[in-house]
């Protein structure tokens, strides 16, 4: 079934719709109310690949890391019942951080909708609060607008994952086809006059501006703007996890993330600001501690393009709404050229008293076999355009502190829900976006076992994917919780498991090395980056590695602890 | 946020459009984000086929009646939402 027709059955105009959105590439699973679109799947693998997952929660991440290193819409298909929960933590996951993705479900025939019919749920009901719109197509004839309408919403402003629910005998039933043309954008509302020369005048009375960048400048692409605004402003730049790769971690003005595990530099100057300049964030509680202290002796100046989020956790002085591209150039062009050879000095000093004291912590760390090390290690054999994953925990945020991202959209990580067993799947979707070149994951023995069956979907598709297992045989970020603050009593975080990662990695067709030092970090590094095939190295580390500094929950930077006591 | 301001009681006009699951989202919106809705009434608007109205009166501080204008708005299914 090629090109347009007149009239066509649901399931072909969902096809041909995706296909003139330009989706050349989905993740699925298979099931009995989508098998009228699985054979429309068939008859089209010249045009759209879809690549089969070993559950449907991998599949959703994949599509929301594909859309997370491409800024396209990501998609992933399921079927009813099972395959519609199975996919909820990874729409969740994409929801928290803003990721376009359609998931396209089945759904029974409406006929028996509400009957309690085998596989049936209530698909539309369970997404609601997760998406960031949802629909159920009841009637054909509405199919083709629907799918054309759910690209917009989830591309459109704020991006967010849309799910569209298609009951079986919609996808039979025949009905006119279009051609499926994309609608424009929602348009985003110009930034306000006022509001800007608001801002710029708050800037320029700044003595001690400090940017707090996020997510928001990845999504919109304003990297160059918000280097160039903060080559303006002289003003030092700290990034929320979210907000990695939006700044080159070399530049200078760069000091780090921000937030509980943010470098102390990064953190101390966010807490010495006259004005806190927060651009595409959503002062999230990881960021910001507790919102009382943070907000006491400082101005808020919050630029985003969602205005809900303004006002919504901590309280601004100012606020600009809109597009960051479009407001930070015209701010560039409002602000008095000035350096801040004062401001930056104190940055400079902060990080050789603090900065150099915690993160180069330990002088053994240079020969001992660190997560640091490690990190640092495996970050000497990548390039730079190299996408990273990780999944959830300690190794996840060692990676943010230390891997050192120049390049915008090189990390995919779930940072507003959490989602350990993000990773496997993360990376497969990483890897497709990227026409299969060589991709990272870095992942905890926790997260791993979660969704490591991924591992096998890597294979089947040969997607040369370099698994970084950092194994402290712990749930180590939550036994870092109990070590510090519930008396060492380490209540199932203890992982006794006997896994072997080489045997593991060759039963499922990849290969495997174990390795305890970096001697031989350095062997398997060299061996996996010769090889195309998956391949999993089982760091062991010492399972008391704490990820430091740490600003505990609903703390502020005096609250930071720097290493265990 | 957090606000000392006192708690007021306001009652906010919607206007959705008239699709299964709208009102659901509008009730799903104020349970998820812990407002309150004291009453609520529904109904077609004889102006403007394929709308309902929507009728809500709610309470809180300043910045949480702020804020749920705000998240109403942002809803695909809502076209118009103010307090009056
Ligand atoms: C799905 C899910 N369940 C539970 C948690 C809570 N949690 C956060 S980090 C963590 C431990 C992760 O362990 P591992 O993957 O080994 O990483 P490590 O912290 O040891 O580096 C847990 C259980 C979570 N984030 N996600
Ligand atoms: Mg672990």
């Amino acid at each position: 079934m090629k090109g347009v027709r007149f009239e066509m059955n649901g399931a072909a105009i969902t096809v041909e719709t995706l296909i003139a959105h330009g989706v050349t590439d989905v993740f699925g699973y298979p099931g009995g109310t989508v098998l009228n679109l699985y054979d429309e799947l068939y008859g089209n693998s010249d045009r759209i690949t879809h690549r089969l997952s070993c559950h449907e929660q991998g599949a959703a991440h994949a599509a929301d890391a594909y859309a997370r290193v491409t800024g396209r819409v990501g998609v992933v298909i399921a079927t009813s019942g099972p395959g519609a929960t199975n996919l909820v933590t990874g729409i969740a996951t994409a929801y928290l951080d803003s990721t376009p993705m359609i998931a396209i479900t089945g759904n029974v025939p409406t006929t028996l909708m509400g009957k309690d019919a085998f596989q049936e749920v209530d698909t539309t009901g369970i997404t609601m609060p997760i998406t960031k719109h949802n629909f159920l197509v009841k009637d054909v004839d509405q199919l083709e607008e629907t799918l054309c309408e759910a690209f917009r919403i989830a591309r459109s402003g704020r991006p967010g994952p849309v799910l569209v629910d298609i009951p079986k005998d919609v996808q039979v039933n025949e009905a006119d086809f279009r051609g499926g043309q994309p609608l424009p954008d929602i348009p985003t509302p110009t930034a306000n006059q006022q509001c800007l020369e608001e801002a710029a005048a708050l800037i320029n009375a700044s003595e001690r501006p400090y940017i707090y960048a996020g997510g928001g400048v990845v999504i919109s692409g304003a990297e160059d703007l918000l280097r160039q605004f903060a080559e303006s402003l002289d003003a030092p730049v700290g990034l929320s996890m979210m907000g990695l790769t939006a700044f080159d971690s070399e530049h200078p003005l760069y000091l780090g993330m921000t937030g509980m595990h943010g470098l102390p530099e990064s953190s101390k100057m966010h807490a010495e600001a006259d004005l806190i300049i927060g651009i595409g964030v959503r002062f999230s509680d990881r960021a910001t501690g507790d919102t009382k202290r943070y907000r006491a002796n400082t101005k808020i100046l919050h630029i985003d393009i969602d205005d809900v989020e303004v006002d919504k956790n901590v309280a601004s002085t100012a606020s600009v709404l809109g597009d960051l591209k479009e407001i930070l150039s015209s701010l560039i062009g409002m602000l008095d050229q000035r350096e801040r050879p004062e401001w930056k000095g104190r940055a400079k000093k902060v990080r050789d008293e603090w900065g150099r004291a915690v993160m180069d912590y330990k002088a053994q760390d240079e020969h001992s076999f660190t997560p640091r090390r490690i990190i640092k290690t495996v970050r000497a054999h990548a390039t730079d355009e190299m996408v990273v994953v990780t999944d959830v925990g300690q190794h996840q945020m060692w990676v943010a502190q230390h891997y050192g991202f120049k390049v915008p959209r090189t990390l995919a990580t779930s940072g507003g829900l959490g989602t350990m067993g993000f990773g496997m799947g993360g990376a497969v979707g990483a890897c497709v976006a990227k026409g299969g070149a060589r991709t990272l994951l870095f992942t905890g023995d926790g997260s791993f076992h979660m969704n490591m069956a991924e591992f096998a979907t890597a294979v089947r598709y040969g997607l040369p994917i370099i698994v970084i297992v950092i194994d402290n045989s712990v749930l180590g970020m939550v036994r870092q919780w109990q070590t510090l603050f519930f008396g060492e009593r380490y209540s199932q975080t203890t992982l006794e498991r006997p896994t072997d990662y080489v045997k593991l990695a060759e039963a499922l067709g990849g290969s495997g090395y174990m390795v305890s030092d970096l001697a031989g970090l350095e062997k398997a590094l060299n061996g996996a980056f010769a090889s195309d095939i998956p391949t999993i190295i089982d760091c062991k580390i010492d399972s008391d590695e704490m990820v430091f500094p740490m600003i505990p929950a609903g703390g502020s930077f005096e609250d930071m602890i720097v290493e265990r006591n | 946020m957090i606000s000392t301001d006192t708690i007021q009681h306001f009652t906010i006009s919607i206007i959705v459009v008239n699709r299964a699951g709208a009102l659901s989202r509008i009730t799903g919106l104020f349970s998820k984000r812990g407002y309150n809705i004291d009453t609520l009434t529904v109904g077609p608007m004889a102006e403007r086929p394929g709308y309902s109205r929507l009728i809500l009166a709610s309470s809180g501080d300043e910045a949480t009646k702020a804020q749920i204008i705000k998240q109403l708005r942002k809803l695909v299914d809502v076209a118009e939402a103010k307090t009056i």
